[in-house]
């Protein structure tokens, strides 16, 4: 996270796009500035001065933007008060405190006098402003202990008697004694205990929970409208003495404590409705989608794990039956031959160098891909949701990150870099939805006797009518692949009498590719390659491939739209860590003997690796709940289902909470370990 | 310009004086140096292919679509009537723009707002226990959104209601505001879920003031208050654009929470629920549907292109986001 904070912090200027592009004045920049933005204001305008949709949400957004500003400005304001006018702060705090219990009790028409009207309503709020303001204000005259308990208890038990007496004759309590103890009984406990916890003395906090349990037990348990005067007024008058006789208790805070006390009251004004907004649509949600998860399908009955064991025994879910397909499958076959070769290269850089692996030694190239392949083969022969997800996190991740940094080392410094970047990192700008829809067309298949209007049967289609035909151009994409093939080879030799064992590896691979697709091509093995069929009478026709409905290949088709998206994000940030490698660095490498190449895996790549385990970390979590794709381009279908759209499914379409709740809670726990990573980070960074 | 300009000679294809290719091998050596450039601008090219062919097919009717592949295209052909056609009274996408808007507007202006009081009170504001909410607060970054999602539409669709154990009394702790289905409820949700995000981003920022400035500004007798009004909003405008921007786009582009909590209520769905349904009605608009793309994808690449500066800070700075 370092690298990102110093892109951040630095304010101005590396922008890694931005950068290379032409010296723009900012006069010229102000000046264009200046017109986007009154053109982006007047078309605002007229646009909610047309629209009723945009003239009310914008009504909307100004009120509660202007409401909440008012009221936060005047929290501050009071809160400005707690050091020098202290009195005052106290008179105003009690004041809204009684102003705030008056319209509970008034506007709910709890009490005598409450009605409709502008005075009935006004009244109630009137009178607990008065009241408890009036206790605020007083109890700042008084040092002496016992005055301010007398002063305290007494105004409680006067508003206690008075609320008793005037809640309307249908809302007097029938008291349940039980209720009464017990709650009383718990939440003092409650309250001690939380006192203890702040090291304060228990008595307080006991006094407070005793009073809101005596309230939640005396007015919650009982039966409404069955009760007496009596029974009202030991509802009413106990929790009112108690809290009384509690601020009676408090001393009157000197110049440190209101400091502490305004402070504190900022915290809370700055960061509680930010708090408040992550508690009710974050945290409270995800703690109960953890536990509807644990409930049947009507959240009605305790089911245990049932909707978790559901997900891990359905064959749709995981399927591995047929696991030992991946043996023959060739993806599976080709990774096991790299990795064999990354043995044998290893051995051969354990005698050079000592070490086997080691970034930017040769044996990393084949380990990682025959790695790949490998898990490749595997999650084409398990089938189902979960390892489909876990085949999506593989590969794009190492797509994304590995394409993002080639195209950064590749545009770095060269020209034309702002226009490449910016290309590549289009695709982020638009919607999943719509980058789905744009793939649609790509990936279209129309019918075999028609032109082909999608770019990749298209060139399919045509590579099999190149390959099976016998024309001119077969003969010169014939004769260049030979052309190709021999150029890779002498490479090949080449670098391997020269003993550069690192230079031979692209050369290698492309020999070995290149080779097979000649002999393909030309048809030395078998008819030849692209898209056709020939017929039992010999006749040679088109054949299409219908991408998204490849079972499981689809998956991989499907990935290639999120790889498309999330390259131009990890190429962003992969270019503006290359860029803070320090030019010193390099250049020693450099004096030392270094070539491009090594300056690149021994000095850069090291210098971003903390970068690349962010990216990586990131797309993780992202990937983990691919949704918008699938959606769109198969629903599922086809072998592609992935847990957010199996979510989605579930808890939406077939209204099954406990199962929708608990795939939810499975992508929770699958990136779980990554938050904890992210905590354990930031802790350590201070 | 100054720092890159070496660079840029260095990396031109056999740029190299006294570097004269001699036997057959150097000279293809030479060629081989320019093929990096030449495997960027490929790149490049692939990349934007399949955006180009929905460009061009949106200026293509239907039988043109249908029979030829769009780099076939010749002028002749092109036309307006895809766009005719679904800015039409009957295709709903206006309305939808509408609601889009309706969702992108308020989820951006509201969240600013509450995101900057946080980050100022995490980073200069000296509480107990600053740290370590703050930790709880960003460690929701990578909070997947369907942990949430099934109580919130439950809430926005009947309120909250808690039965209260041992008096088998039911509060009601959030009442019923009809907000199930409308776009205020979509709005609603992405506030909530931007808040550790544009917290973490504008915290970062805010923090990294100079500490000299505030303590002069409190030697000057300046509350928190003051010196947030004055000092911090004024100063953080490059971070809030950032985070404008990058939320705009997010909110604009949503799938998940509109589908979640709006579905088929066809007057409040915002775009991309529209051409997601277009997308799925099996060939019927398949002629309209890249010109309804563009139109969807119009609105973020205008604000992608002009202000991608801040586009990429908030990127870089923000890169852990759920």
């Amino acid at each position: 996270m370092e690298t990102l904070e110093r892109t951040d912090t630095s304010g101005e200027p590396d922008d890694p796009i931005v950068e290379a592009g032409q010296p723009v004045t900012r006069d010229a920049q102000w000046y264009l500035k200046v017109v986007v933005a009154v053109a982006i204001a007047v078309g605002m305008l007229y646009w909610a001065a047309v629209e009723e949709k945009i003239r009310s949400t914008l009504i909307t957004v100004v009120i509660t933007v202007a409401a909440s500003a008012g009221l936060w400005i005047a929290a501050n304001f009071l809160f400005d008060q707690v050091r020098n006018r202290w009195a005052t702060f106290n008179a105003i705090a009690f004041g809204l405190l009684g102003a705030v219990l008056g319209v509970l009790l008034h506007g709910n028409k709890l009490t005598l006098g409450s009605g409709s009207g502008f005075f009935t309503w006004v009244i109630g709020p009137l009178v607990g402003a008065v009241v408890l303001g009036g206790l605020g204000y007083v109890m700042t005259r008084t040092q002496d202990p016992n005055q301010r308990l007398t002063i305290a208890t007494g105004t409680g038990l006067a508003a206690g008697i008075v609320i008793a007496v005037t809640i309307r004759e249908q809302f007097q309590p029938g008291l349940d004694v039980v209720a009464i103890v017990v709650y009383t009984a718990i939440l003092a406990a409650v309250g001690a205990g939380l006192s203890i916890l702040l090291k304060h003395s228990p008595v307080g906090g006991a006094m407070i929970g005793a009073a809101i349990g005596w309230i939640l037990g005396a007015w919650g348990g009982a039966d409404l409208g069955d009760g007496s005067l009596v029974e009202s007024l030991v509802a009413t008058v106990v929790p009112a003495v108690l809290l009384g006789a509690r601020f009676g208790m408090t001393t009157d805070p000197d110049y440190t404590e209101r400091v502490n006390i305004d402070t504190r009251s900022r915290a809370v004004i700055f960061v509680g409705p930010a708090i408040l907004f992550i508690f009710v649509m974050l945290v409270v949600p995800a703690i109960r989608t953890g536990y509807l998860s644990l409930l049947d399908r009507d959240s009605e009955e305790f089911v245990d794990g049932e909707n978790y064991g559901s997900v891990f025994t359905d064959r749709n879910s995981l399927d591995v039956d047929n696991w030992t397909d991946m043996f023959t499958s060739v993806p599976f076959l080709i990774g096991v031959v790299l990795l064999g070769l990354a043995v044998v290269v290893g051995a051969a850089m354990k005698k050079r160098t000592g070490r086997a692996v080691e970034i930017g030694n040769p044996t990393v190239g084949p380990l990682v891909v025959g790695l790949l392949l490998v898990s490749f083969g595997a999650f084409t022969a398990m089938r189902g949701t979960l390892i489909n997800n876990l085949w999506w996190v593989v590969v794009v991740t190492f797509f994304s990150t590995a394409l993002g940094l080639a195209i950064a080392v590749l545009a770095d410094g060269r020209r034309g870099e702002r226009v490449a970047k910016s290309i590549i990192f289009m695709p982020m700008a638009i919607s999943l939805v719509g980058a789905s829809i744009i793939w649609r067309f790509v990936y279209l298949a129309r019918d075999t006797s028609t032109e082909q209007t999608g770019v990749m049967n298209a060139l399919w289609v045509g590579l099999g009518r190149l390959s099976t035909g016998s024309g001119l151009p077969t003969l010169i994409v014939t004769v260049l692949l030979a052309i190709c093939v021999v150029l890779a080879l002498i490479f090949l030799s080449n670098a391997l009498v020269k003993r550069e064992y690192g230079r031979a590896v692209v050369p290698a691979i492309l020999t070995v590719s290149l080779g097979w697709f000649f002999v393909r091509f030309v048809g030395i093995i078998g008819d030849g390659v692209g898209g056709f069929k020939i017929d039992d009478d010999g006749t040679v026709s088109g054949q299409t491939i219908f991408f998204v409905q490849e079972v499981p290949y689809a998956n991989f088709w499907l990935m290639v739209i999120m790889i498309w998206i999330q390259t131009g994000f990890s190429m962003v940030i992969l270019s503006s860590a290359i860029k803070a490698v320090p030019t010193e660095l390099i250049e020693a490498a450099k004096i030392d003997g270094a070539t491009e190449s090594q300056a690149f895996w021994r000095v850069i790549l090291p210098q971003i690796a903390t970068t690349i385990g962010v990216i990586v970390t990131t797309l993780i979590v992202g990937v983990m709940k691919v949704f918008d794709i699938v959606k769109v381009t198969t629903n599922g279908q086809f072998g592609t289902q992935v847990l957010a759209n199996n979510m989605f499914d579930e808890a939406f379409n077939r209204v099954n909470i406990g199962k929708g709740a608990a795939l939810a809670m499975l992508i929770f726990f699958s990136v779980l370990p990554v938050m904890i990573f992210n905590i354990r980070k930031m802790q350590q960074e201070g | 310009m100054s720092i890159t300009a070496p660079l840029v000679n260095d990396a031109s294809p056999g740029g190299q004086p006294g570097d004269e290719p001699s036997g057959i091998i150097d000279r293809v050596y030479g060629f081989l140096r320019g093929i990096p450039t030449g495997i960027l601008w490929f790149i490049v090219v692939i990349w934007s292919i399949p955006t180009l062919g929905l460009f061009v097919n949106s200026f293509r009717n239907r039988d043109g679509q249908r029979g030829s592949g769009w780099w076939n295209v010749s002028p002749s052909e092109l036309t307006f009537d895809n766009y005719d056609q679904i800015f039409g009274a009957r295709s709903g996408l206006l309305r939808s723009l509408l609601n889009s808007a309706a969702i992108a507007i308020p989820a951006t202006i509201i969240p600013i707002a509450i995101a900057a009081f946080a980050a100022y009170g995490f980073a200069w504001i000296d509480f107990k226990g600053r740290k370590g909410l703050f930790i709880a607060t960003v460690s929701l970054l990578a909070i997947p959104l369907q942990v949430a999602l099934i109580p919130l539409l439950q809430m926005f669709v009947g309120g909250a209601k808690y039965t209260v154990p041992l008096l088998d009394k039911t509060i009601t702790i959030v009442p019923d505001f009809d907000l199930a289905g409308t776009t205020t409820a979509v709005w609603l949700t992405h506030t909530g879920f931007a808040m550790p995000f544009a917290i973490f981003l504008l915290h970062n920022y805010i923090s990294s003031l100079p500490k000299d400035l505030f303590e002069a500004a409190r030697i000057d007798g300046a509350n928190h208050f003051t010196i947030f009004w004055r000092l911090v909003l004024p100063l953080s405008i490059p971070v809030l654009a950032a985070f404008a921007i990058f939320q705009f786009l997010w909110t604009w582009n949503d799938y998940l929470i509109a589908n979640t909590m709006i579905g088929a209520n066809a007057s409040q769905q915002p775009t991309t629920i529209l051409i997601a349904n277009l997308a799925g009605d099996f060939g019927r608009n398949e002629h309209v549907l890249p010109a309804a793309g563009f139109v969807q994808a119009f609105v973020p690449l205008v604000v992608f292109f002009a202000l991608q500066r801040y586009f990429v800070r908030g990127i870089l700075a923000g890169s852990v986001k759920g």
